[in-house]
């Protein structure tokens, strides 16, 4: 079964999207490392309710991000584990975003891949993690069933009651992880 | 008594006159430089779009070499025109 | 047939001791034939022999062994007078009686046993006469041994010390001439001085005498064989203490030469030879060979020199403060120090030693942070120069570095040791421009310099070593050693840069070359992206003076001004952050200054300037009666005066309300004006203004250096305040990495702090404070710590 997958092995599927960095001179790096301080200290200090993101290790352009679950939704109480990976022409182009914990979403594939416009076409250099995390986390309450990625969860999103109760075994089968 | 003032050497921080604080692309102070200079104010200087929204000059000016078509302000997504004052 | 009673008396007659005595007397050869004859007939010599053997050995052990020890065992009172003594001996020894009643005794029991001992070596060699047998001799024991068996074996505890000091004698007579030659005393009053050989007055010197008498007695015990065994240790005692003494003498406090030749030859010189002059001499007076220096005296020299150099080395460390202090005067100290070093370990007697001086001479609040600081400096240029390897520095200056971590001042006083002329000769080691650079070179010296790799020198805990990253210390200057006081670079550049904010701003001269100068030699040291901010700073002054030019020279700006303003036109960005002090000026003096930022505004598009009043000089001029006083003030002084030409009588609260300056502060500048004579305090909290020339009347041509420390303090906000500001932010961090993180171990808390919390302002943490700050949580329930890793409270 598909939802078997573990978000580790799906963290390394979805790298088809891959900006193409090698456009951008490497100078760079330091640019973009210092737009990232930035954020991350913007981040700190606001600590704001429900999101939340830090660098996995000593690089700085790999992020792991929290969302909780907007409240007055299916999704409320629970808390996502995303991805965040930078890319050398950041802010100019979008980072990569994914779920590492598992999400039956509309727009989230099974592998935690995300289908959201402002991290591809309607990208704009102003926004950050903070505006990105704040996305996906209003995307949870309002998903744009038109594109899913996820067709079974795009079906049963209209029934909530079902929705909620699927997705409480969905959660039983991850528990672990 | 008599109070002259001869003279006074006082000290001021300079500032731009913007709507805003920081650059939206490299999130830097607008008193601070892009992530590309050393030497802020003359070396970095703002520019506005017609849309009245500024960001440092080489900030921009990246953004808009970045886009394939249609350079947007990535503030409001008008297209972008040069405010020259 | 036999008279027994008649052989019995010749036999004691020969033999004394049969009967207890020994003093002997001559016997007759008759005697001997009578004995010989009775003893061969009756077969008897054999027994005889054996009675006689039994007879020496308990005299041995029950009379002269007994007599010599009681001569060491003697109270004070008891000293009995030597009896048998020709009279210039007893004078002479009654001279030194005082000083040397130990000495006199020894005298006596050497001159005791070696009677005895005769008496002995008679009995044996008339027994000998007596059996006529040649081997017997071989059968018998030698006296000697008999003797020194029945002496070991009551040896008393206390001899020592009357042994020491017969030989501290002989020593002292047998350096006398060498003495009086090294010793520059003019010959009068040398006169006055009693012999420093016999310790009486020179007229009555006795030490040819006493010379004799000590020859004779070593003499005496060379002969029983009795010198090493008796003299021995107390030689050994002495000696340490002549040497001791000697270079005490000859080195204490002298730092600027070599010493150790010295000491060797004297070694050689005057000890060795008054050892071999001991153990030698009986052999005969004429011919000592100095080739033929006996086993023991050249395994005796070898333990001295050592011991030499053990003592020297203590000297030298015990004196390593004043050394470094001296240095480099003290480099030839420090060399000898090296050689000893070599031949003896004593690196941890050094390092323990130096730390506890240094902790008493300098670490303690009774010493300003300069001193420390030049200290400090002295300690790496003088350690370094006796051990090139750095470890000793490493553990000798960590003390230092501790204390000086912990003075609020510190590296304000580096910063100004490093820009200004001063003890620490740390501005020239500036302005030399020899540095290490890290990484690069370091790299290289592994591999193409490995012939000359060293290991770390032996003696010293290798756990030490381990706890520092010691690779960078050892190779780093003088420089960087004392920035790395604080462990960082960084942190040192931040109060660089505060500094040079404090003197830019209370300077305001917009002369900026000497720190232009300083800090192109600190970016060749530390790289331009720390002194970044330093270089924006030094370009808004040369900015400002241009602008300044061309506002005064525009035309709208010159009609008719109060005053003339000139500005510092700062990068507010890039400058340390201010204190919150505000003040807002009277109308007509804020009009010039929206003049000035208008024209500004003309001639920088888009821009503007928010003036910071508090901060600057302001020159006036009060005329008051017959008075003209001319003077720069800071402009709240300037403006609490100028509000005084309007009105005579301001209450504080008046005052503070105008001002916007709060009312302790502005009771501080106030004083200014009360100190100046001009204003005063009438009632609490009313000030006026005193126009007549009240007692008060030494108005000078003040300048603001001459101000009240008040007005000079910082215009920056303190790194103290900005301390607690700094905490909170890393508790957001550390919430943030724990949020994404879940559970995280200290050390890779404190990692990524350091890679991301601290990258803006060269923000320390270290990882001690941390665990402070970690369990403080805890406390407060804000973490939770269990299994060795940190995770937030749920």
């Amino acid at each position: 079964m598909a939802q078997n997958i573990s978000p580790e092995q799906s963290g390394g599927a979805g790298g088809s999207s891959k900006h193409n960095d090698d456009l951008l001179p490497v100078k760079d790096n330091h640019a973009v490392s210092k737009r990232l301080h930035k954020e991350l200290m913007n981040l700190m200090m606001a600590n704001e309710k429900g999101i939340s993101a830090f660098p996995d290790g000593e690089n700085i352009f790999k992020w792991v991000g929290t969302i909780a679950g907007p409240i007055n939704t299916v999704y409320a109480s629970q808390t996502y584990r995303l991805s965040l990976d930078f890319p050398n022409s950041y802010p100019y182009a979008a980072p990569v975003v994914k779920f590492l914990t598992p999400c039956f979403h509309p727009n989230v594939d099974l592998q935690g891949a995300i289908c959201l416009d402002i991290l591809k076409d309607k990208w704009s250099a102003l926004y950050d993690v903070r505006t990105i995390l704040l996305s996906i986390q209003s995307l949870l309450g309002e998903p744009n069933n038109e594109s899913p990625l996820n067709a079974q969860a795009a079906m049963m999103w209209n029934d909530q009651k079902e929705y909620k109760k699927y997705l409480d075994a969905f959660y039983e089968k991850h528990k672990d992880t | 008594m008599k109070v002259t003032i001869k003279s006074w050497t006082g000290v001021a921080s300079w500032k731009w006159i913007a709507n805003d604080e920081n650059c939206g692309i490299c999130r830097m102070s607008f008193e601070s430089t892009c992530p590309e200079c050393a030497l802020p104010g003359d070396d970095c200087p703002l520019v506005w779009g017609v849309c009245s929204h500024c960001f440092h000059m080489h900030c921009i000016v990246k953004w808009l070499n970045l886009q394939p078509m249609n350079k947007q302000c990535p503030m409001c997504r008008q297209s972008w025109k040069f405010n020259i004052h | 047939m036999c008279d027994y009673r008649a052989l019995w008396s010749d036999v004691v007659l020969i033999f004394p001791i049969l009967d207890g005595k020994y003093p002997v007397k001559n016997v007759d050869e008759k005697a001997y034939e009578n004995v010989y004859r009775h003893l061969s007939y009756v077969g008897n010599i054999d027994r005889l022999t054996a009675i006689i053997e039994l007879e020496t050995e308990s005299i041995a052990r029950n009379i002269l062994a007994p007599k010599f020890w009681k001569h060491f065992c003697l109270t004070s009172g008891e000293s009995s007078s030597p009896q048998h003594k020709s009279l210039s001996d007893s004078y002479a020894i009654g001279a030194l009686k005082d000083t040397n009643a130990l000495f006199s005794h020894f005298v006596e029991a050497i001159e005791e046993l070696y009677n005895g001992f005769q008496c002995l070596q008679e009995m044996k060699s008339r027994l000998m006469q007596l059996s006529k047998n040649p081997l017997l001799s071989a059968k018998l024991k030698s006296i000697q041994t008999t003797l020194h068996i029945a002496m070991l074996a009551q040896l008393p505890p206390t001899f020592n010390s009357i042994v020491s000091d017969f030989y501290c004698l002989h020593f002292r007579l047998f350096t006398k001439d060498s003495y009086q030659a090294s010793t520059t005393i003019d010959s009068e009053v040398f006169t006055d001085l009693p012999c420093v050989g016999c310790n009486c007055d020179v007229e009555q010197c006795c030490c040819v005498k006493l010379s004799e008498m000590v020859k004779s007695s070593n003499f005496k015990l060379f002969e029983l064989g009795l010198i090493d065994r008796l003299a021995g240790s107390a030689l050994t005692a002495l000696i340490k203490l002549k040497i001791k003494e000697h270079i005490t003498d000859t080195c204490l406090g002298i730092f600027d030469r070599s010493h150790l030749k010295q000491l060797e030859s004297w070694i050689n010189d005057t000890v060795m030879t008054w050892l071999t002059s001991i153990f030698t001499a009986p052999k005969s007076k004429k011919d000592i060979l100095p080739e033929k220096i006996p086993d023991s005296v050249q395994a005796f020299k070898v333990k001295l020199t050592y011991f030499m150099y053990e003592t020297f080395a203590q000297n030298v460390i015990s004196q390593f403060f004043s050394i470094i202090i001296d240095y480099p005067d003290s480099t030839l100290a420090i060399d000898d120090l090296r050689i000893c070093m070599e031949k003896i370990d004593m690196r941890v007697y050094l390092t323990e030693s130096l730390r506890s001086s240094l902790e008493a001479r300098i670490l303690h609040p009774g010493v300003n942070t300069m001193d420390i600081l030049t200290g400090y400096v002295a300690a790496i240029k003088a350690i370094r120069h006796l051990d090139s390897t750095g470890v000793i520095l490493e553990i000798v200056t960590a003390p230092i570095k501790d204390y000086l971590r912990k003075r609020n001042d510190t590296v304000r006083r580096v910063v100004t040791a490093l820009t200004e002329e001063g003890p620490t000769d740390l501005s020239e080691e500036l302005a030399k421009g020899e540095f290490v650079k890290e990484g690069k070179e370091a790299g290289l010296d592994e591999f193409s310099n490995w012939e000359n790799w060293e290991p770390d020198p032996f003696g010293i805990d290798p756990n030490i070593l381990h706890i520092n990253s010691s690779k960078i210390i050892r190779s780093a200057d003088i420089i960087s050693m004392v920035v790395d006081i604080y462990g960082s670079k960084e942190l040192f550049m931040v109060e660089y840069r505060n500094l040079m904010a404090d003197r830019l701003l209370s300077q305001l001269d917009f002369n900026s070359e000497k720190e232009i100068r300083n800090l192109e030699l600190l970016k060749i040291r530390f790289g331009e992206s720390l002194l970044h901010s330093c270089e924006v700073m030094l370009k808004d002054v040369t900015d400002s003076k241009r602008i300044n030019t061309h506002i005064h020279g525009d035309g709208n700006c010159n009609e008719s001004p109060l005053f003339d303003i000139s500005a510092l036109i700062i990068s507010a960005q890039f400058w340390p952050s201010f204190n919150k002090e505000s003040l807002q000026l009277p109308e007509e003096m804020e009009n010039e200054f929206k003049k000035f930022t208008s024209a500004y505004e003309s001639y920088k598009g888009n821009r503007t300037l928010n003036w910071r009043t508090v901060t600057g000089r302001v020159q006036i001029i009060i005329e008051i009666g017959e008075r003209v006083m001319e003077m720069t003030v800071p402009p709240t002084q300037a403006v609490i005066i100028y509000h005084f030409q309007k009105k005579n009588v301001w209450t504080l609260e008046e005052l503070s309300t105008l001002t916007k300056v709060p009312q302790s502060a502005l009771r501080r500048r106030i004083s200014f004006w009360q100190n100046h004579g001009l204003i005063s305090e009438t009632e609490p909290g009313v000030y006026s203004l005193l126009e007549k020339e009240s007692e008060k009347t030494q108005f000078e041509d003040m300048n603001i250096t001459d101000a009240d420390e008040e007005d000079l303090e910082s215009a920056m906000a303190s790194a103290s305040d900005q301390r607690e500001e700094e905490l909170q932010v890393f508790w957001s961090y550390i919430v943030g990495m724990l949020t994404n993180l879940d559970s995280m171990p200290i050390d890779r808390i404190h990692q990524m702090l350091k890679l991301f919390a601290s990258h803006s302002g060269g923000v320390e943490f270290t990882q001690d404070e941390l665990k402070h700050f970690l369990q403080r949580k805890v406390r407060e329930h804000k973490l939770l710590f269990s299994g060795g890793v940190y995770q937030l409270a749920k």
